[in-house]
């Protein structure tokens, strides 16, 4: 068994966190792990990475190009910024929200739904959702991270399934955060299983309608 | 029995978890990406385990302490990163000569890449350049493990040993097998007078010598210990081809060769120096062709080179010198398998190439994106004096045609070059942010009075680190600068560990509060002043009167650092007053702000609050949407 897990976002996201919350998912479940992430002087503002490698065997911790099986985006410009990594069989779960740089970087003006559209042209399992939104309605945006994580397991992209990835969570989320972070989760949850069965997906979306 | 148990932790963590089980009693180190979370864990442990831990505030001041208390026969420790070890290399290269009782182990993280670094600086060359052995784990689990060694090995030997990391086993979390520690057997023998403590130039001709034997004798262990745990192997493969390798890249080349397994002979070395002779040449006495991956500088292709030479073995080398291999920045399967391939073809040899996996899209595909350069936080304190400073010297610009020059340090605050601020004019490594100034302060240009004033940033734990002799020496020498102190009250970069600013030791036990305005006045700066970095018009009125002091003035400005405060707001733009003028986003840089097509900035949900947007409006535009609590 092999799966490589890319994570990426901008400092101050909660890459560093959900990449451990994978580990930790993996070691209980029996697996090598090994991680590699940014610390530093980059995360002031910068694109952060988290190669998250779960296996049989040990192994170096930095994904080779074209091996990742699964790219998790906090950020759409980050996804595509790593989707290098991604094996033509992997998948993506990208947040919508977009963070926009500090203008003094000089960049051309940044639009989010067209980084959405070349990823889904280049992964068809791509799961785009607005997490941030989805973290605030469960009461922080700080939350996304975990709410993404949710997403990734409750559309089977992870090794491991949601309840076993919760049971992590709730071990690591301090308590005053735990019942705001289990909402998250489960909006996500619901969210994604509503992707899965179109039926159920449509009523989301008339339900979206009438609000 | 011993007990242990699996969990996931980082290289860092898993080195102090070591030393703690191999017996450790003093840890000292000064904090630098990636090495501080070894002390940050033995720092939270050292009460439960009888271990006495401290930031210290420099590494030759770190790396002295650990000295005296191994002189009493103790464990200990000391950690730093790369180019911490250059400050620390004075104490350290008298050091190998006399050795140490109980046992010292330096922990120096080396940065490939590099991500936190000035330097791209290779430990083990400096094992060489100093005689002390270097060890070279490749994963958390051989840094737990090559830690009790490196214990050992100094016990033993009575010898300072150097547990060298990279990146990515320092700050790479795996699942490592720890063993229980017992805070058992504290006692030390204590300080014996001998002799032998004092360095002189007798003792060092009479230590030379038997610090050269020591060598071999260490080179010979590491090449005959081979089952006792040294961590060198060598795997035989099935051509004429071997591969040599040290540290994280013995991993990437596992990987890179994982098709092909049974090809290449492999010796994996982590005992990099002194070099195992004995053994590399039993590697290398059945193969035509070597291949060297090693990160960083070519120190095993050389050793290679060396002993091949010597012996007049008929073996042709593969590595950075002949240009197979990158010279710098950080390796990966990737690199490692083009540097195979470049190899393979060049020596002709009858082997399949290695092969890269396809992904989705090629690097070169991506369309292009926005670019996020690292800078300061929102509402970081350094942005209001950076920008205050600058807005001091356009001033006096106008009014006395002197321009500034403004001389930055390490820490945060190096992020004052960033755009659109880009106050850094200088910057080298801890504490040069004064010297220079005052070296630039007393060229002819400036003493003819035509040329520029010179003002020097620092933060308050480089202050302490090397910023205090730096000033004395400023003012002992007459030079006309102007230091500004970024006191946020932390060392904010490498994650927020106290100093001798803070009043609080790396135990959490209180302690005296260095006051650093005061410092300084002892130190003979006449003009010093402290205030607080939030109102940017106070900033600008007091930069602006220090630069003009004739003679050192110093402004200690205190604030906040957002990384471990609370944000206490939020700002918001009112779109009937903006009028689109864009100045605070020109003028900062903030990354909460960002401009729209549209005309109107928005305000993002990181914004803390600091209120200096709302400063520099010209319309009074910005207005605080929300106080949280
Ligand atoms: S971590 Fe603290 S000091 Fe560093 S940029 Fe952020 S706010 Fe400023
Ligand atoms: S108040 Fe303005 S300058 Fe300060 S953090 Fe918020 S947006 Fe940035």
């Amino acid at each position: 068994m092999k799966f490589d897990i890319l994570i990426a976002g901008v400092g101050g996201q909660g890459v560093v966190l959900a990449s451990r919350l994978l580990a930790t998912a993996a070691i209980d479940a029996g697996y090598h792990v090994a991680t590699a992430e940014t610390i530093g002087m980059a995360q002031r503002e910068g694109s952060v990475t988290s190669h998250v490698r779960i296996g049989d065997e040990v192994c170096g911790s930095l994904i080779p190009a074209g091996n990742a099986d699964l790219i998790i985006g906090l950020e759409p410009a980050e996804a595509a910024r790593n989707i290098h990594f991604l094996s033509k069989d992997g998948s993506i779960v990208v947040n919508e929200h977009a963070v926009i740089p500090s203008a003094s970087a000089n960049n051309a003006e940044y639009i989010p739904e067209h980084v959405i559209e070349f990823l889904k042209e280049n992964c068809q399992e791509t799961i785009n959702v607005d997490f941030t939104q989805l973290a605030k309605e469960a009461g922080t945006y700080r939350a996304t991270n975990v709410a993404m994580l949710a997403a990734a397991a409750g559309a089977d992209l992870l090794p491991f399934n949601p309840e076993e990835l919760w049971s992590v969570l709730e071990k690591m989320v301090p308590e005053k955060y735990r019942e705001l972070n289990r909402k998250a989760f489960d909006m996500s949850l619901e969210r994604v299983s509503g992707m899965k069965d179109p039926e159920k997906q449509e009523q989301v979306q008339v339900q979206a309608m009438d609000t | 029995m011993i007990l242990t148990s699996k969990r996931i932790l980082m290289g860092n963590e898993a080195i102090a978890f070591g030393a703690m089980k191999a017996g450790l009693q003093v840890a000292s180190g000064y904090p630098g990406t990636p090495s501080t979370e070894v002390m940050e864990t033995i720092a939270s442990h050292a009460s439960k385990y009888g271990i006495y831990a401290e930031w210290a505030t420099n590494e030759k001041v770190a790396l002295e302490t650990a000295v005296g208390a191994a002189y009493s026969g103790a464990n200990t420790l000391v950690t730093m990163k790369q180019v911490g070890l250059n400050v620390a290399s004075d104490p350290l290269m008298s050091l190998s000569y006399i050795g140490v009782k109980g046992s010292l182990v330096i922990l120096v993280s080396d940065d490939p890449g590099p991500h936190s670094s000035q330097t791209e600086q290779d430990t083990r060359a400096f094992g060489h350049f100093s005689n002390i052995p270097v060890l070279d784990p490749s994963t958390p689990q051989e840094a737990y493990d090559m830690a009790k060694l490196a214990f050992r090995l100094s016990h033993e030997m009575e010898i300072p040993v150097i547990l060298r990391t990279t990146t990515r086993v320092s700050h790479g979390c795996a699942d490592v097998v720890t063993e229980d520690i017992e805070p058992a057997g504290r006692d030390i023998e204590g300080y014996v007078k001998e002799p032998r403590w004092t360095i002189f130039p007798k003792l060092t001709a009479q230590r030379h010598p038997w610090l050269e034997d020591l060598q071999i004798r260490i080179s010979d262990r590491f090449s005959d210990h081979f089952s006792e745990n040294t961590f060198n192997s060598i795997s035989k493969g099935n051509s004429k081809i071997g591969i040599a390798s040290s540290g994280v890249s013995s991993l990437y080349t596992n990987e890179a060769t994982n098709k092909q397994t049974g090809t290449f002979s492999h010796f994996k070395l982590a005992t990099v120096h002194p070099f195992p002779e004995k053994a590399a040449l039993e590697f290398l006495s059945d193969i035509t062709d070597l291949i060297v991956i090693e990160e960083l500088d070519p120190y095993l292709e050389e050793q290679f080179l060396q002993l091949i030479g010597r012996h007049h073995l008929d073996v042709n080398v593969y590595g950075k010198k002949n240009g197979h291999f990158p010279v710098s920045g950080e390796y990966d399967v990737d690199v490692v398998i083009e540097g195979v391939n470049s190899s393979l073809q060049s020596m002709n040899a009858e082997v399949p190439l290695l092969t890269h996996s396809t992904p989705v899209v090629a690097r070169e595909n991506i369309p292009s994106l926005p670019v996020r350069p690292p800078t300061f936080c929102a509402g970081c304190m350094h942005r209001t004096v950076f920008y205050a400073f600058k807005k001091a010297a356009a001033k006096l610009k106008k009014e006395n045609g002197k321009g500034t020059v403004f001389s930055g340090d390490i820490g945060c605050y190096t992020l004052g070059n960033a755009q659109p601020l880009n106050m850094v004019d200088t910057c080298l490594c801890m504490g040069a942010g004064i010297s220079m100034a005052a070296g630039l302060s007393h060229t002819q240009q400036y003493q003819e009075g035509n040329y520029a004033k010179q003002v020097a940033f620092i933060g308050d734990s480089t202050f302490f680190h090397s910023g205090i002799a730096a000033m004395i020496s400023a003012v002992y020498n007459n030079a006309d600068i102007t230091l500004a102190v970024l006191d946020n009250r932390t060392t904010a970069m490498t994650g927020h560990q106290p100093h001798p600013g803070i009043g609080l030791t790396a135990m959490g036990n209180p302690t005296k509060a260095i006051d650093i305005a005061e410092v300084l006045r002892s130190c003979g700066v006449d003009l010093v002043e402290t205030i607080e970095a939030d109102d940017l018009g106070k900033c600008i009125e007091t930069a602006k009167m220090a630069i003009e002091y004739e003679g050192p003035s110093a402004v200690v400005f205190k604030g906040k650092c957002v990384g471990i405060t609370k944000a206490t707001g939020q700002y918001v733009i009112d779109e009937e007053k903006c009028t689109g003028c864009n100045f605070c986003v020109s003028q900062l840089g903030c990354p909460a702000i960002f401009s729209m097509s549209s005309g109107i900035p928005q305000i993002q949900d990181n914004c803390t609050g600091c209120s200096l947007c709302a400063q520099v409006c010209p319309s009074d535009a910005i207005d605080l949407r929300e106080v949280l609590q």
